[in-house]
């Protein structure tokens, strides 16, 4: 009932009515009916009057009135489809660019994981070792703690996983029996392992299979449910499919299979840690029970682990609980992923703003072309509020526009990057397809860009003086319209002198990159990884394989020298290890130093190019038979041992761990990541310390793919079945390394460059409208004698003013933003070189914007300019 | 062309034709000419109602759904449209003729306080 409409001919009715009504009475007083009516007519007044005021007052004025805004916006943007073009261009790229980082934000840190209620999921982590707790841990918690409904753990895991096509090395979740129940999925087929499957180590050797294992490895097999496949050369019955959109509970991991929690001893061969409670492995989710608050639930669980401490302190002490979102293993991956793309999502905001600045000084432009169009407007009597109207339902219709075409375009680039995988042997895949919320998100932005870019420029056209313009003056204006497109100018410049130097900042840290000192050179190392624990290799048979492998490559053609180790620097796969040195007896589970530890064959430091400090390379002697021996890292010496020649020293893994003599010092490295500090770091001999996990690396002259792929038939000769994975140039762990790096460096070069080009049309559309308006006052000057230099002068002062302005306000803002920055540009914002660049580029920006205007300028014929207007 | 009988008449101050509709309602429903006459009768000619804004201020009362209306006969058998007060009407006059007391009385005080020097 709300938009009830009475109909004009109702009220026309109604009004005559009432003549009657007054006439009638009229007469009954004594005049003649001619006399009534005239009386009653002049009482009324303006019937016309009267029904205009009605007509206006009903509620359907306002769509009418839109809809005419609209139909007239609209032959409006026909009318001048080249502004129209540029103006959705350029909010079509950045609504697009905006969309798309927020969806990629959207998959990362907003979309709740794809289970049932998952506001109620917390991540659990530890004051020591964060992410990871140890089994017992979990054990004891998931049975005496009040707060949580459910508790999980699980584990990412690799897997060797036979199909049809042949054994691959996979990555799956090894989880607790109740995972699935505690998340709430339901499977797609079959059923899904329950606490009951999952009681007694070793005795349940079941599979889930992730949606996408099953359709690229088992050729989407309805009857795969009751099937055996073998895992780690053991077979496992396959009990159902999950559905398409779980992916396991990380947002970036996609699994392949899920592995009851017991049969960690079968999965992860040679490595039993589920009784071990010094080995903090296990992740946890814990689901919160309704109304309990984060407070409650850290009191509770730290409760434990006081308990836990008095019971086993060596392993236990000072371990305190706290609670982050799941998604990004807790805050280890999420706390930086969400400052990344939070800064990425302000500078990405930053772009937009450029493109509503100069749509908003190119509307201004045209706001003074319109003027005449206005005033005759205003003096037919529009009011002020309507032509303001007008005009924002013109920016509104141009806003939408853009939206509509940003958001394609984001849903395309998304879609692209949906199915992009990262360079690495992991299973890194983000699902950035755009869902509602980024529909939300590109609609809000279109319409708060509309009105800002639209608001200002309305507001000072309708302020325009009818009576001036009509009679001809230049200017209907009052004075304030040149300020405002200064402003304008001033604010793009300043936003573009930003968004360079964020790009021009990550191109530093990129070339930085290249020329870092890794403390080991990758170029013309090749590498292949397998896992002899997951193809079933015992130890000695192990052992000789990984022998025997290196011989084979060593005699390859090319080979200049080759070496194995359980791990790589800078690869995703890192083991820590708390050190215990003989002469620091005191040292507690919480206070003992950690370092990150490697297994190596001899000649590993001579092909990886590490360089040996004091000390010996191991060798072949340094077997089981020997006493064990180490090398470790400068900042190991340093910092653990407070040495700087530590040979000799000793120390022990672990509390209980046997003593290991130091015989050399190797120069530091990046281990983890390329922007860590100095990172303690040891390195054991394979001959010593046995592990599974081996990559066989080569040192060869010849170019890296040819080396590749020589090392992979050299493999395959010694055993076909065992799946290689990682084969490559070493170069590759850097992509990895490097990747948010490489991220960041696209994104801001996309921006940078955006902004540079928005800039550019800006300054231009200013200085060619200035020397327009200037036509006559140029040729005047020119009449009288004024020197091309002057000209030049005259055009471009105001303009170099404004990029002076506009770059310093940059500075400030970029030098203001500098912690925000630094969270996407791996470096430091105060680089002095970079903001002398983007000065330069500045100013080249503003030749290059000026130089045709300027030309016109210089060509104005004082005879043609005086016969102008 | 004002004639000389329509200059004596006091022009009724904006926004309070509202109020006095409303108030000539509360006797009962009316149709536009008879609240008119109403108002004119009622404040011994001292009022003359313009008709001319009457109906567009009746269309605005009933928007806000302080009064409602339908057709129906006048008592010499016209066809007429008759104004009703709703119960929110009611309200609004209430609230209105209180403001309007305070208005007035205020108005009053200010006139009847000492007289300007000279």
């Amino acid at each position: 009932m709300f938009w009830r409409k009475r109909k004009d001919s109702d009220f026309t009715a109604e009004i005559s009515a009432h003549l009657e009504l007054e006439i009638e009475r009229l007469r009954a007083e004594g005049m003649s009916q001619a006399e009534a009516e005239a009386k009653a007519r002049r009482e009324f007044g303006n019937v016309r009057l009267a029904e205009e005021r009605f007509h206006e007052s009903n509620r359907w004025m306002l769509l009418e009135h839109l809809r005419r805004d609209l139909s007239y916006a609209l032959r409006m943007l026909m009318r001048n489809p080249s502004f129209t073009l540029v103006a959705v261009i350029s909010l079509a790229l950045g609504i697009g660019v905006n969309a798309l980082v927020f969806s990629v934000v959207n998959a990362l840190v907003l979309r709740p994981l794809p289970v049932e209620h998952p506001g109620q999921l917390v991540f659990l982590e530890n004051s020591r070792s964060n992410a990871g707790q140890s089994f017992p841990m979990y054990r004891e918690i998931r049975d005496h703690n009040e707060v949580f409904s459910g508790t999980l753990g699980y584990r990412v895991t690799q897997v060797e996983l036979e199909s049809h096509s042949g054994a691959v090395r996979s990555w799956g979740y090894l989880a607790t029996g109740n995972y699935f129940d505690v998340l709430g999925v339901k499977p797609m087929l079959g059923r899904f392992f329950h606490a009951e499957d999952d009681v007694s180590p070793g005795g349940s050797p079941y599979a889930v299979l992730s949606y996408g294992s099953w359709q690229a490895r088992f050729a989407a097999d309805r009857d795969i449910v009751g099937k055996t496949i073998r895992i780690n050369r053991q077979p496992y019955t396959v009990i159902g499919v999950a559905p398409r959109s779980f992916h396991g509970t990380e947002v970036f991991y996609w699994p392949e299979v899920w592995v009851p929690m017991m049969m960690q001893a079968q999965i992860e061969p040679g490595n039993a840690w589920l009784e071990e409670p010094a080995t903090f492995n296990t992740w946890v989710i814990g689901r919160l029970k309704p109304e309990i608050e984060l407070k409650q639930a850290t009191a509770n669980l730290n409760t434990i682990a006081a308990r836990l401490a008095r019971q086993n302190p060596g392993a236990n002490e000072g371990i305190s609980f706290f609670l982050t979102r799941p998604g990004l293993i807790g805050d280890t991956i999420g706390a930086p992923t969400r400052a990344f793309s939070f800064g990425v999502l302000v500078l990405a905001g930053l772009v937009l703003l450029t493109a509503c600045a100069n749509l908003a000084s190119l509307v201004t432009a045209r706001a003074a072309d319109r003027q005449r169009e206005i005033a005759i407007r205003l003096s037919i009597g529009a009011t002020r509020g309507r032509v303001v109207r007008q005009l924002l339902t013109e920016m509104l219709v141009l806003s939408v526009l853009g939206g509509v075409a940003g958001y394609g375009l984001a849903s395309l680039l998304s879609g692209v990057l949906s199915t992009w995988r990262a360079p690495m042997d992991f299973p890194v895949q983000f699902d950035v397809s755009p869902d509602w919320r980024v529909f939300c998100f590109a609609a809000l932005v279109s319409v708060v860009a509309g009105i800002l870019f639209g608001l200002a420029p309305a507001r000072q056209a309708s302020r325009t003086d009818a009576n001036a313009v009509l009679k001809g003056e230049v200017s209907g204006f009052q004075g304030r319209r040149l300020a405002l497109r200064d402003v304008l100018v001033a604010v793009q410049v300043a936003l573009c002198f930003v968004l360079v130097s964020a790009c021009l900042l990550s191109l530093r840290g990129l070339q930085r990159s290249l020329t870092m000192h890794l403390g080991f050179e990758p170029n013309g190392v090749s590498m292949a990884a397998f896992d002899l624990g997951l193809a079933g290799y015992s130890e000695q048979r192990g052992r000789d394989f990984q022998r025997r492998a290196l011989e084979t490559l060593e005699q390859l053609p090319g080979v200049r020298s080759a070496a194995f180790s359980n791990s790589v620097p800078l690869s995703i796969d890192q083991s820590h290890s708390t050190i215990y040195p003989e002469d620091q007896p005191n040292l507690t589970a919480s206070t003992a130093p950690v370092a990150i530890m490697y297994q190596v064959s001899p000649h590993f430091f001579e092909t990886m190019k590490i360089h040996m400090l004091v000390g010996r390379d191991f060798d072949w002697h340094d077997d089981a038979q020997s006493s064990r021996k180490v090398v470790v890292n400068m900042a190991f010496a340093r910092q653990i041992l407070h040495s700087e020649n530590p040979i000799g020293k000793r120390f022990g893994r672990g509390p209980k761990g046997a003593k290991q003599e130091i015989i050399g010092v190797v120069e530091d490295g990046k281990y983890m990541n390329p922007t860590e500090g100095e990172t303690p770091v040891l390195f054991e001999p394979m001959t010593q310390r046995y592990n599974t996990m081996t990559t066989m690396l080569v040192s060869s002259s010849l170019p890296e793919s040819q080396m590749t792929e020589k090392v992979r038939q050299a493999m395959a000769q010694l055993d076909p079945e065992l799946p290689l994975f990682g084969t490559g140039p070493l170069r590759q762990v850097l992509a990895f390394a490097f990747l948010p790096l490489h991220a960041a460096v696209i994104a801001l070069s996309a921006f940078g460059l955006l902004a540079l080009v928005l800039a550019l049309t800006g300054i231009h559309g200013l200085v060619a409208y200035g020397v327009a308006r200037r036509v006559r006052e140029i040729g005047i000057r020119v009449a009288i004698g004024a020197t091309p230099w002057q000209v030049i002068r005259l055009v471009l002062a105001r303009i170099f003013t404004l990029l002076g302005l506009g770059a310093m306000i940059g500075l400030a803002l970029a030098l203001a933003a500098g912690r925000l920055l630094e969270t996407v540009i791996f470096g430091s914002v105060r680089d002095p070189l970079v903001f002398a660049d983007v000065y330069a580029t500045m100013i080249v920006l503003g030749l290059i914007s000026s130089w045709a205007p300027t030309r016109r300028a210089l060509r104005i014929e004082p005879t043609v300019a005086l016969r102008h207007e | 062309m004002t004639t000389r009988d329509e200059k004596d008449h006091i022009a009724i101050l904006q926004g309070t034709l509202d109020l006095l509709v409303l108030r000539t309602l509360l006797f009962g429903p009316q149709h536009g000419q008879g609240i008119a006459r109403a108002i004119q009768l009622q404040s011994g000619d001292e009022l003359l109602i313009d008709h001319g804004s009457l109906y567009p201020a009746l269309q605005r009362l009933e928007n806000q759904d302080w009064i409602s209306a339908e057709w129906g006969m006048s008592e010499n058998n016209r066809k007429a449209r008759f104004y009703k007060l709703t119960k929110a009407g009611r309200k609004q006059l209430a609230h209105e003729t209180s403001q309007w007391e305070r208005l007035s009385a205020a108005i009053g005080r200010v006139l009847a306080g000492p007289k300007a020097e000279g």
